[in-house]
């Protein structure tokens, strides 16, 4: 009961440096010949990492939970996940809920994640999490490397939120660095370093957030597309963030890459339209890009 | 009356050179880009008491980052084999830093027209093996590296070098500022003159970054630039 008062209150529960987690998560996707469809045909991880099982979606996909039963993200924790599509195959990976990441105490490291993945030739991974909060105090610092064969497809989102909002805690971490890399077998087509210290540099510069609390980036590829398909995309996606929320609550950007995708970022005020407008553009990609309709994950518990 | 060669004493020619190519009437074509400031102006969340805050925030960031790269390049030209698959991922990973398309392709305009013109100034065949190496691996060349490495070919002082960029680059910004925004001439010189600590502090910060991992976080000006296409009727490339 006292460390659910004290997560309660944003403090991570107690624990000596000896107790941190290292934990890492491996999921390997393939497509089964004989079923038809993509299974996982193998996941090694450890607590509190956990992916219960995979579930089969109509479209012949394979749908994964990221489950960390530890309910967040402590201080000095170091993760690692590592994913593999292979070729031909489908997966949907998401999270059971809002990745948490504690008040870490002093002397704790920041917390570590390090995701590698790998999608094979004509494969396709969609990772639509929820989003990131960062309690007060919180110190992040994720790395996060994605290699497309020829034929890949990728749909890629992530949500920053201000902190408990609900708390009035908004900003009150000490540091989310958050890094990405996309290459194709051709070159890196996507990069993202961003380092957001706010007791150092205001997030309210017009230079970065102004006045908006939520930010989201989207990214969409297939290696191999044409350009025409891009630009065709950037503008068919415009459109549809234009109307993705009410006007003035919502900043939303399209753009195509260097080659082979597009990037969507949005600015919110509020962190509701946030998820609702990316499932729109989501949806509205895969039918440009794949002839077929984005299934929204089911949540488990 | 003194008579200058290629090595000056004192280094006055180098200087001389360096006041040259960070002028904003060297003809590359930067002021036709705002990098975004254009939408930002056009929704009135740019306005002219905000523009000093946002050019510091600009610095903090986004002169960071092309700080950065601008003393990779810049080194590049001392060594003593060029490394031509060295400069193509420099350029590749700033290309891939820059989300806005029209950014993006604003930047390396003005990095290939610096080149060209650098080469309309002398036989530089560093400059020319540069432009060759880009054009092999079909990449494009960004500005910032552009003027690092042509500061590096004519042996300018890379401190120097890379304050002479940043301000020039935001020496462009507030022009820019000033034909989207009511902000008179005294006030543009009064915002650049202001912001030159800025300046020499984002010099300073980009020492101890490498271009694997320097950040930048400049949301709204991305999405600002995103935008940029879909507004009616534009002054600028970007």
């Amino acid at each position: 009961m006292a460390c659910a008062q004290q997560i309660e209150i944003g403090l991570e529960p107690a624990a000596d440096a000896a107790s941190r987690v290292e934990a890492s998560l491996e999921l390997d996707f393939e497509f089964d010949q004989a079923a038809g469809r993509t299974v996982l045909s193998a996941s090694r991880q450890q607590a509190p990492l956990q992916v219960v099982r995979a579930f089969a979606l109509e479209d012949g996909s394979a749908l994964a939970h990221l489950h960390n039963v530890s309910g967040g993200l402590l201080g000095g924790d170091r993760l690692a996940v590592r994913a593999q599509v292979g070729a031909g195959a489908s997966a949907q990976l998401t999270t059971t809920g809002a990745t948490r990441i504690y008040r870490p105490r002093k002397q704790a490291p920041d917390v570590t994640q390090v995701n590698e993945v790998r999608v094979g030739e004509d494969g396709l991974l969609e990772y639509v999490p929820d989003p990131i909060i960062p309690f007060a105090g919180a110190r992040f610092h994720q790395q996060t490397t994605i290699r497309l064969a020829p034929g890949a497809g990728l749909f890629w989102w992530e949500i920053l939120a201000p902190g408990r909002e609900a708390r009035g805690e908004l900003f009150a971490y000490d540091r989310m660095e958050l890094k990405m890399d996309i290459w194709t077998p051709e070159r890196l087509i996507a990069a993202e370093r961003v380092r957001l210290e706010p007791r150092m540099h205001a997030v309210s510069s017009l230079a970065r957030l102004g006045d908006y609390r939520y930010w989201a980036t989207f990214y969409i590829c297939r290696v191999g597309a044409g350009p025409k398909l891009w630009v065709t995309a950037e503008e068919r996606l415009r459109e549809v963030a234009a109307s993705a929320s009410p006007a003035g609550e919502t900043r939303w950007g399209v753009s195509t890459l260097a080659a082979d995708g597009l990037v969507v970022r949005c600015l919110a005020r509020q962190g509701r339209w946030v998820l609702a407008g990316l499932r729109e553009i989501w949806s509205a990609a895969k039918s440009l890009l794949y002839g077929r309709e984005a299934i929204p994950p089911r949540k488990v518990n | 009356m003194s008579i200058i060669t290629e090595q000056s004493p004192g280094g006055d020619l180098e200087y001389l050179r360096l006041l040259h190519l960070a002028d904003s009437a060297l003809p590359i074509g930067a002021l036709a880009q705002s990098f975004g400031l254009e939408s930002l102006a056009a929704c009135e969340l740019l306005t002219p008491a905000g523009v000093p805050e946002f050019l510091r925030g600009y610095a903090e960031e986004a002169g960071v980052m092309e700080a950065v790269f601008c003393r990779e390049a810049f080194r590049l030209a001392g060594v003593n084999a060029f490394a031509s698959e060295r400069w193509v991922e420099i350029n590749q990973r700033l290309g891939a830093l820059k989300p806005a398309r029209e950014s993006r392709a604003g930047s390396a305009a003005l990095g290939q027209h610096f080149l060209s013109a650098v080469l309309g100034l002398g036989e530089f065949p560093l400059v020319r093996q540069a432009l060759a190496a880009a054009r092999q691996a079909r990449s494009v060349v960004h500005h910032s590296p552009a003027f690092g490495l042509v500061a590096g070919v004519l042996g300018l002082d890379e401190e120097r070098a890379v304050l002479a960029y940043l301000h020039q680059s935001l020496s462009s910004l507030v022009s820019a500022c000033q034909r989207l925004l009511p902000i008179g001439q005294s006030e543009a010189t009064r915002i650049l003159w202001n912001l030159k600590p800025a300046l020499i502090d984002a010099a300073a910060r980009s020492r101890d970054c490498s271009v694997d991992d320097v950040s930048c976080f400049t949301p709204l000006l991305d999405w600002g630039a995103m935008e940029h296409p879909a507004l009616t009727t534009r002054l600028f490339i970007s």
